[in-house]
């Protein structure tokens, strides 16, 4: 079965799409590494300010025809061959493929609003042709909009990245309610909370330590904590570049820490 | 913008993944074994060089030179069928109404199917059966994507794809998702050999198939490429001119991949392609063997779709043919007095006892022989005319 690792949080800012285009690239290029039968891993950026889609193709002005607009618009028969058509390959590896976000998809989720079936037209096109993959990333919009609930309901792994701040903490909690919602609620067994990245960690502020040692020893929470990502200009310098930050600054820590949390869900993806 | 330096990103993953990883995952991540996966029906293709020919040849061709989607070659299809249908007094608007009708047709045994027709009722029982049970046997693609560009092109399978699209576009409610079970072949892992030991190990493969899948073994061997565009009868021709002799270190796993059959087989299935091209389509169409057409090479190709037609229309056996072509030859070579005729000399011997026999027995044992009133009567005509043109030869001598 094809992992799809959803990356999501109402929050703006705490590191979805560095997050997601990151992981993307980490997992296909690890799996290409070792000789993996396949190592292509698809990113699908839900989000209209496209800015993964930017980073990974160097272009933004994906619209009506090339784009996940398209294959929201598309007929239900042909969604999925519309997918598999929109779908680009990234700058960054050749392994690499994106399925783009448009300025369009906000305007979207206004077209289909009442269209029967509109949760699953992510989901629905994403299942024929998943087994190409190896993953799929899924990046999110700032909000619990429909976009969000289709990349939810596409998913089986949904990871909360958050930054190491009180009102955040207090904010995942909501997020964690909100999945289960739309897992129990769309009966999506598959989907389940299989992971927290804390970002921007700087061991140097007191209040990000010891909101971090709270939350590793929370009995549910702690669990969940997959990956510590610091706090580290490379990630922005990388981001103005277009460039990941393995490639802009394979020794920062923010790199080693990304390239842990890429082992980590690798080994989830095989041990199933 | 210029495209990332990606061995820096693949050196720190590599290493991070060398100090992380255990063996047995990276073995589980290499684990190269053959797959079985639903693809999506637009990302699948047939070979455009398959021996094995579902759709009529015209059909076949507009299809892979891309004039025609599956779809629109399915809508041909039924079309043909439906105006040989309605010529046939057996008119139907839904293709379902093919099942229906079979066994009305099968009870009228006057009325014969043509190949169209048939192909089109297996494809419909074929697509009702998918619907029914589901798709028991997968199909087996090659795959052959380049970057984001997908593609899968079918080693086996074919009337099962048309049958999927028949299903998905023809046939209501029929609950498809535009999907279709194939095993993937990895595209390092494809090979000529495999595609003729996938096809031959089927049966149904006619003899102008097995032909053409001879002449791509024997191109293969001399490193000819397998072109993924349509080709015509000339491309299969190519290897008229090349012997397995010459390599025969390939022929055990030519003559394997063809079945196990023995080079003089091999030899006479290559030769086939020496038909001419309308003799070569009428022949497939109507799956003839290559016992019956082995004797069709002797006549001079203006002549061979002619006969081919005949053996379609009568039945006709290999020996039949072949007595009929040996006439034939004896018409050619009758005015060439210099050569003595073996057979215009059988012919003498014979007229010397003509008179040991009544027309009775005669008409019985023709009839007996040729098993059709229609063809006894050709053949008794055919010798008359040949006496009678003796007969004026010998007036003018």
């Amino acid at each position: 079965m094809t992992h799809v690792f959803v990356f999501t949080n109402h929050k703006g800012g705490v590191g979805k799409s560095t997050s997601a285009t990151n992981i993307a690239l980490g997992l296909s290029s690890v799996l290409k590494s070792t000789g993996a039968a396949n190592a292509r891993v698809l990113l699908i950026d839900t989000d209209s300010q496209a800015h993964a889609t930017l980073v990974t193709t160097s272009r933004k002005d994906y619209g009506s025809q090339d784009s996940l607009y398209t294959v929201l618009m598309a007929e239900r028969q042909s969604a999925a061959k519309v997918m598999n058509d929109c779908i680009v390959q990234s700058q960054w590896d050749d392994n690499l493929h994106i399925l783009p976000a448009s300025s369009m998809l906000e305007g979207a989720e206004r077209e289909l609003i009442g269209v029967a079936g509109a949760p699953y037209r992510i989901s629905d096109p994403l299942s024929k042709i998943m087994s190409h993959y190896a993953a799929v990333v899924i990046d999110t919009r700032p909000s619990f909009s429909l976009l969000t609930e289709m990349a939810l309901i596409a998913a089986t792994d949904a990871i909360i990245p958050v930054e190491p701040r009180y009102l955040e903490t207090v904010g995942l909690l909501s997020v964690i309610t909100k999945i289960n919602d739309i897992r129990d609620g769309w009966r999506i067994p598959d989907l389940k909370v299989s992971g927290i990245v804390i970002t921007k960690m700087d061991s140097r502020i007191k209040g990000h330590t010891q909101l971090l040692e709270d939350l590793k020893s929370h009995p549910v929470l702690g669990k969940l904590i997959c990956g510590v990502i610091p706090a580290n200009e490379a990630v922005s310098y990388a981001h103005n570049n277009h460039q990941s930050v393995f490639s802009y600054d394979p020794k920062a820590s923010a790199s080693k820490a990304y390239a842990e949390l890429v082992v980590t869900l690798i080994r989830r993806m095989v041990q199933g | 913008m210029p495209k990332p330096n990606v061995q820096r990103t693949s050196n720190l993953l590599a290493s991070v993944t060398d100090e992380m990883l255990g063996g047995d995952l990276a073995t589980k991540l290499q684990n190269n074994t053959i797959r079985v996966e639903r693809l999506l029906l637009e990302l699948v293709r047939p070979h455009p060089v398959q021996p094995r020919r579902v759709l009529p040849e015209r059909i076949h061709q507009a299809f892979h030179q891309q004039q025609l989607t599956p779809t629109q070659a399915l809508r041909e299809l039924i079309q043909i069928v439906q105006i040989a249908a309605r010529q046939r007094s057996r008119p139907f608007n839904n293709i379902l109404e093919l099942l229906t009708d079979r066994e009305e047709a099968e009870a009228d045994k006057s009325a014969e199917l043509s190949p169209e027709e048939t192909l089109l009722r297996d494809l419909v029982n074929l697509a009702v059966t998918i619907r029914d049970d589901g798709q028991v046997n997968p199909l087996t693609v090659v795959d052959v994507t380049q970057g984001v560009t997908r593609l899968y092109r079918i080693e086996t399978g074919e009337r099962r794809y048309w049958a999927t699209w028949l299903l998905r576009d023809f046939i209501p409610d029929s609950g498809s998702d535009g999907t279709i079970p194939c095993i993937v072949i990895p595209g390092e892992r494809a090979s000529v050999f495999r595609q003729a030991k996938e096809n031959t190990s089927r049966s149904g493969l006619t003899a102008i198939a097995m032909a053409r899948q001879a002449a791509l073994l024997v191109l293969s061997i001399y490193g000819q490429a397998i072109p993924e565009n349509p080709v015509d009868n000339d491309f299969y021709r190519q290897a008229l001119s090349l012997d397995l002799r010459a390599k025969r270190e390939y022929t055990d796993a030519v003559l394997s991949a063809m079945g196990g059959i023995g080079k003089m087989h091999f030899s006479h299935f290559k030769n086939l392609l020496h038909l001419s091209d309308e003799a070569l389509e009428l022949a497939d169409r109507h799956g003839l063997e290559e016992g019956v057409l082995r004797h069709v090479l002797q006549l001079p190709s203006e002549s061979q779709s002619e006969m081919v037609q005949q053996i379609i229309t009568f039945s006709l056996s290999g020996r039949q043919v072949r007595e009929i072509v040996e006439q034939h030859q004896i018409g050619d070579t009758e005015n060439d007095t210099e050569k003595p005729s073996p057979h215009a000399m059988r012919l003498i011997k014979l007229m010397r006892t003509v008179d040991e026999e009544t027309p009775n027995a005669l008409v019985q044992m023709l009839l007996r022989e040729e098993r059709n009133v229609h063809l006894a009567r050709a053949r008794i005509e055919t010798m008359i005319a040949f006496l009678q043109e003796a007969n004026h030869l010998l007036g003018e001598q």
